[in-house]
């Protein structure tokens, strides 16, 4: 253990540790299950109904144990990894991502459904949840970027590339942290779930402007795609961040609740 | 030493991962936990609205073949030998007065023409021009009976297992108007690989709810006791009977 040269500070509540964790579990299961929906259509189109010539990307496979990959038109040879792979069965088929990382782990996009509509409206009240009693304890303001972080951004990234010796004077988060914090939880967050939303064609007839709004269902299906991988670069940077900054620290204070100051 | 531990120990819980889930996936009591959300989802969102109508040059002139595709039956190769002539849409059960209706006098009921999409559960859209009678027109023929709770539409194809395609709304899904017993798909008659002569059009849910090969029309109370007893082919595998998401 480090020297305690400050006294520990109760930094995280139950509720924000709670929903912390919880979205952990619910961000893996949906993609995961939301893997296994995609590779029952392979495609994504910026388009409302399907349309090749408006296709962005597609996953397939042209030939017995080929896998291929087309981003934009440009075609790539992905045997292994993507379009030609394992097909959780003991062997190898034309499946767009790999059974080891789609729920469940084979072709089943029954289950990888009701896994996904489960966990979205778990990942949906867990944020509500969490958005009210950070409002109410008045916790939110820490984390929301405001305008006078605006000027403080550049100067945090330059001391990360180590351009400057010193952060510019900040709170409990950096600029940074609340720029993506705030990008993460009121943009990319709330995105993923309506675009969720739009696909369903239920919703599509109460509210169809918000399907033409994306650019049509297909459209939707991409959006939601791309905050899909949003959250996965939100992820693995923060995962870094939590390694290289202290991990023990880190993790017992949004287990516990303690953080350490150094 | 402890960050190649976390780093170690995140890659073995992911890894652990898949088994677990697709364990959990086999588990009945917890898929059934999974599905709960599926009254949720009916309650909040149900079939109230209308689906978007498209224009004209939206539609696709080759419509994509959703399900199984022409049956290869003996039964149904005789119907399409005659070009249907021999063919009765049977509509029975909860009503008082059950009828067989030949395809000229579905034919000679008011029509409607709706071009609207379709978005099959595997993620694709296509926008067809759908010309047929109105389930509810149907419905006003034979006058459902007050038990009358679901409307059960029995179809011509199987799956090769002997299991053959059916699918059912409730009273509400059934008398929304653009529920439709399509006859025509873009201007011509249905063709077999698009459920000739009758299929089913319900554009505010999911394609597998507009059943192809209509055979016979069943209003029933409870489709407890037909087949896997979960109101339809797909939903005893595991698919939602509420298909609007």
């Amino acid at each position: 253990m480090k020297d305690a040269r400050r006294p520990a500070i109760y930094r995280y509540a139950f509720l924000t540790r709670a929903s912390h964790w919880l979205w952990v579990l619910a961000l893996f299961i949906l993609v995961g299950s939301g893997l296994q929906i995609f590779n029952a259509s392979p495609n994504l189109d910026a388009s409302d109904k399907s349309d090749p010539a408006r296709r962005v990307l597609a996953i397939g496979s042209p030939a017995e144990g080929v896998g291929t990959t087309t981003i934009f038109g440009r075609t790539f040879v992905t045997t292994g990894w993507l379009g030609w792979t394992n097909d959780g069965m003991g062997s190898r088929g034309a499946h767009a991502f790999p059974a080891t990382i789609t729920i469940p782990g084979f072709k089943d996009l029954a289950g990888g459904r009701r896994w996904h509509l489960f966990f979205a409206w778990v990942a949906a009240l867990c944020w509500l949840a969490w958005l009210v009693s950070a409002a109410i304890k008045g916790s939110l303001r820490e984390m929301v970027l405001r305008p006078s972080d605006v000027p403080k951004l550049w100067p945090m990234q330059a001391y990360y590339l180590k351009l400057r010796k010193t952060p510019p004077p900040y709170g409990i988060y950096n600029p940074l942290q609340k720029a993506s914090y705030t990008a993460v939880l009121f943009v990319i967050a709330p995105l993923v779930v309506v675009t969720g939303l739009a696909l369903s064609p239920g919703i599509d007839a109460i509210a169809n402007p918000l399907t033409v709004l994306f650019g049509g269902r297909q459209f939707a299906r991409l959006w939601h795609f791309a905050g899909m991988l949003v959250l996965l670069i939100f992820f693995a940077v923060h995962t870094f961040q939590v390694a290289t900054q202290g991990v023990v620290n880190q993790m017992r204070s949004m287990i516990t609740g303690w953080y350490q100051p150094q | 030493m402890r960050r190649r531990l976390f780093i170690a120990s995140s890659v073995s819980a992911l890894a652990g991962c898949g088994p677990l889930s697709s364990g959990l996936s086999q588990n009945e009591q917890f898929m059934r936990v999974l599905g709960s959300v599926e009254g949720l989802n009916h309650r909040l969102i149900g079939t109230r609205g209308l689906a978007r109508g498209y224009r004209e040059r939206d539609v696709d002139r080759v419509f994509r073949v959703n399900g199984f595709a022409t049956p290869s039956d003996a039964a149904y190769a005789r119907l399409l030998a005659d070009r249907f002539e021999s063919y009765r849409l049977v509509v029975e059960g909860a009503v008082e007065r059950p009828r067989a209706f030949t395809l000229s006098q579905l034919r000679r009921m008011p029509q409607q023409t709706q071009i609207t999409r379709h978005d099959c559960v595997e993620g694709w859209s296509a926008i067809g021009k759908w010309s047929g009678v109105r389930l509810d027109d149907l419905l006003g023929a034979v006058g459902p009976r007050d038990d009358a709770r679901y409307v059960v539409f029995r179809c011509m194809d199987n799956d090769g297992a002997g299991n053959l395609y059916y699918e059912s709304l409730d009273m509400h899904q059934a008398h929304h108007p653009q529920a439709l017993l399509a006859l025509r798909l873009n201007d011509a008659p249905l063709d077999p690989d698009h459920g000739a002569p009758v299929r089913l059009r319900v554009p505010t849910q999911l394609g597998y709810k507009s059943a192809k090969w209509i055979a016979r029309i069943e209003v029933v109370g409870s489709f407890a006791r037909i087949a896997g007893g979960h109101g339809g082919y797909w939903e005893d595998q595991g698919y939602e009977w509420y298909a609007g998401i």
